[in-house]
């Protein structure tokens, strides 16, 4: 890694932008994030910043159960992120499908098994500061090229 | 003027927003990841039953233990299993759950094994009821304790039998 890759990881730690996807959610986990980028949790002093086009996004926040017509719009969606590209998974809903499991239209399936997701965030909805820890986490793999989408990029290259 | 004053002034200060470490406290009534203490739980199932999205089940191996399986990816965190227990063996943390890198998988779910005892009368392996249950029941002395559930029925049945029969409280001693 040369001194300018080197300083681009680090920006892109410094400044990581976020884009949320609802999957079908209550809303619960959406009403979490907003405050944490309110003043009293200050998502901003870590450089995060809501995008609301996915393709100025280098974390897609992913929350809610997830349903046969959301799962296209996941993919389509998580297409337009530009690489290097991080998942967070937010609540209990995209790791299982949570009370809505075995309904209909609800896949009852991990949200893993859509896109690769990178790091889960447990919680019905999670608290600010644990949405805040992920995003960290999710920034720091991003820096670490240790991504999944990013080591998949890296094999495709090897091989 | 003011402006470079102001200027000076905030580049001394330390910043005035909260540190991502120094976040606000979590309430006290907060319902975190749960608890599960093995020695109060008779593996009923009613946390089981009353589970919304079925995160909590059970296994078993038969006649050494019983598996109490909790996957936290499935928690919506109401509540009901542990205002349901009838032994208060499951708690709610307080704590937040930290965030997981692995895939719904092994940091997330959570096991408790609770152990068969065998019976003091007739030896089959059988959930030993909780301390605080068998005192009130039958205080801390009774032969009973380590009864399995057949065997407190037997018991049960021969102490009212020999209330009423009272030659028939003998032939108890002699089984026996």
């Amino acid at each position: 890694m040369n001194l300018i890759e080197r300083v681009v990881a680090i920006s892109r730690r410094r400044s990581p932008w976020i884009c949320r996807l609802n999957a079908g959610s209550c809303n619960g986990c959406d009403i979490e994030i907003t405050p944490l980028l309110s003043p009293r949790y200050d998502a901003e002093q870590l450089g995060v910043e809501l995008h609301g086009t996915p393709k100025h996004a280098d974390i897609v926040l992913i929350s809610g159960t997830l349903t046969l017509r959301s799962r296209e719009a996941i993919l389509d969606i998580y297409a337009q992120v530009p690489n290097p590209k991080a998942v967070v998974a937010l609540g209990s809903c995209p790791a299982s499908g949570n009370v809505f499991a075995g309904s209909p239209l609800v896949l009852s399936e991990s949200l893993d098994s859509v896109v690769p997701v990178d790091v889960w965030v447990p919680g019905c909805p999670p608290r600010p500061q644990a949405i805040l820890d992920g995003i960290a986490r999710a920034a720091k793999l991003l820096e670490d090229g240790a991504t999944k989408s990013q080591l998949q990029n890296w094999l495709g290259r090897l091989s | 003027m003011a402006m470079l004053k102001t200027i000076l002034g905030n580049l001394l200060r330390p910043s005035r927003t909260r540190d991502p470490a120094d976040m606000p406290d979590v309430p006290p009534v907060y319902r975190g990841a749960l608890a599960h203490d093995a020695a109060r739980c008779t593996a009923c199932g009613t946390c089981a039953f009353v589970c919304a999205p079925k995160a909590i089940s059970f296994t078993q191996d038969p006649g050494v233990s019983v598996s109490w399986h909790f996957f936290i990816g499935q928690c919506s965190f109401c509540g009901l299993c542990a205002q349901n227990c009838p032994t208060q063996a499951i708690s709610l943390n307080a704590d937040v759950p930290a965030g997981m890198d692995s895939a719904a998988g092994d940091g997330l779910r959570l096991e408790s094994v609770v152990h068969l005892q065998p019976c003091t009368r007739c030896g089959a392996a059988h959930v030993p009821l909780p301390d605080a249950t068998m005192a009130v029941l039958w205080g801390t002395e009774e032969a009973e304790r380590g009864y399995c559930p057949d065997c407190r029925r037997w018991a049960a049945s021969a102490r009212l039998r020999s209330a009423f029969v009272p030659a028939a409280a003998e032939e108890v001693h002699h089984e026996r």
